[in-house]
């Protein structure tokens, strides 16, 4: 009797509900990051950029 | 004029190969993006603007590869560019890249005035989609700033300190401020992602009525778009939230489609983590059978994922659910296992609960085995530096404190 109540203790302590909560595996959204691209100046322009600085160059 | 051919042909192959750079890492292989833009800036060019967007895109391409101090250079490049050239778009971009890789090295200081920039320039040009991005980018900061300081230091249990609340009160301002900006816009996407942040604010701050509304809200839009990985991270929200709820069988299914989509997806780390929560949820039901089942399947994976700390976070549990079945040989052998793995990774707390455990465990094991002389007895004597069973139950009860405030969200103590 005095081990079974003894195991009956041990239960109930060993397994305190809280203690096995865990929010570390909390799933946050992706970051989202400004892009830029080499065609964004270029598209408006045809080349445009390309011989502006050419130009400029030869002047 | 061959000066001027040169200087066309240079021109040229900078741009071809920064083209090239922006094509692969738009299908994802930045390590080769790396090499083609800075190949691209060896090349050079005198156009500020195209060099500009190359650094941008090198920034992001080291963001993206978690080398975040060159990530930060290039960054940092591209601003000082911008501001040159007087670009004003351009220097909100790269202060809102620079604010996002701060955040990510912890200088949250820093990264709110880069962002603050980024939100100020976009108001001043009347561009409401940057407009909503630095506000999304601000509340992730303050976000990352409460759970951070959440983290560190001791603190009164189950309640975070008046700075943390309040970094996490920011937080949400900030992403309803996004939420209001992206819902005019008509953007779901963005909405999506404002609403899964939204919903792991109100959670930290012990909303969780309010997490599980966001987050339903995110599960919505993820299967309107049939985002996958976004549906799985809203199931596992979904669930943490409903554990703080008290509703473990609602959790246990939110947690089952988590671990249906990971295996899915094939991704063998959430599935395990999957496995975890449910062996968890399951002991909360007290189904040990199924936690003990679900936490094999966790052990299974962390080992063949060589993750040494899940492996002993998987011993742990396995431990308490086998005493919990008052199978205590099995429970031995766990706590056995958990004491080597607490030692090899070097846990500290870990390897003092496994102690206990153990000691606790050879206890009633030799009360059990008094008569037969068991080899168990023997351990018995064993002495780990506590004079009583009274004391080490003191000993465990304010262990159980530390995990606890390190590991959940505040109001934890008022929920059960």
């Amino acid at each position: 009797p005095l081990a079974s109540r003894q195991v009956i203790e041990l239960q109930s302590k060993v397994v305190p509900s809280k203690q096995i909560l865990h929010s570390d595996n909390m799933e946050m959204e992706p970051e989202t990051m400004e892009t830029k691209s080499v065609t964004d100046y270029f598209s408006k322009m045809h080349l445009g950029s390309l011989s502006y600085s050419c130009n400029s160059k030869r002047k | 004029d061959h000066g001027f051919h040169v200087r066309y042909r240079m021109e040229a192959s900078c741009l071809e190969l920064a083209l090239e750079g922006e094509r692969l890492c738009k299908i994802g292989d930045c390590q080769a993006g790396v090499s083609f833009f800075e190949a691209a800036v060896q090349v050079g060019t005198e156009d500020l603007k195209t060099l500009s967007a190359i650094y941008s895109q090198l920034g992001n391409a080291y963001f993206y590869l978690h080398d975040y101090t060159k990530a930060l250079e290039y960054h940092h490049h591209d601003l000082t560019l911008a501001r040159t050239i007087g670009d004003r778009l351009g220097e909100a971009k790269a202060s809102g890249n620079l604010g996002n890789t701060l955040k990510v090295l912890g200088n949250f200081e820093e990264a709110i005035v880069c962002c603050q920039k980024h939100l100020e320039i976009s108001r001043e040009l009347y561009d409401k989609v940057g407009e909503a991005r630095a506000l999304y980018n601000l509340g992730n900061i303050y976000h990352s700033q409460g759970k951070n300081i959440g983290c560190i230091g001791p603190h009164d249990p189950g309640e975070f300190p008046e700075e943390v609340k309040a970094a996490l009160q920011e937080a949400s301002d900030y992403y309803e401020a996004n939420l209001i900006i992206v819902t005019e816009l008509g953007d779901r996407a963005a909405q999506g992602r404002a609403y899964g942040n939204l919903g792991n604010t109100h959670y930290l701050l012990g909303n969780f009525r309010k997490a599980v509304m966001f987050h339903e809200q995110r599960l919505l839009i993820a299967k309107e778009f049939g985002d996958r990985p976004a549906e799985r991270r809203a199931y596992s929200n979904l669930g943490n939230a409903f554990v703080f709820l008290g509703e473990f069988e609602m959790a246990a299914e939110y947690y089952k489609r988590t671990l249906q989509l990971a295996r899915q997806l094939k991704d063998r780390a959430v599935e395990a983590q999957s496995c975890y929560s449910l062996g968890n949820t399951y002991t909360l039901l007290q189904d040990y059978e199924k936690a003990i089942d679900y936490h094999l399947k966790h052990l299974k994976i962390a080992q063949e994922l060589n993750d040494r700390v899940g492996e002993g976070r998987a011993c742990w549990s396995l431990g308490n659910a086998y005493t919990a079945l008052g199978n205590h040989d099995q429970a031995m052998h766990f706590a056995e296992k958990h004491l080597e793995i607490s030692k090899e990774v070097g846990d500290r707390s870990g390897e003092l609960t496994a102690r206990l455990n153990l000691s606790d465990l050879q206890m009633v094991l030799g009360l059990s085995y008094s008569t037969n002389n068991s080899v168990l007895s023997e351990n018995q004597d064993a002495d780990y530096g506590f004079h009583s069973a009274r004391s080490r139950l003191g000993r465990r009860r304010s262990m159980e404190n530390i995990e606890l405030v390190k590991l959940t969200p505040p109001k934890v103590q008022n929920w059960n």
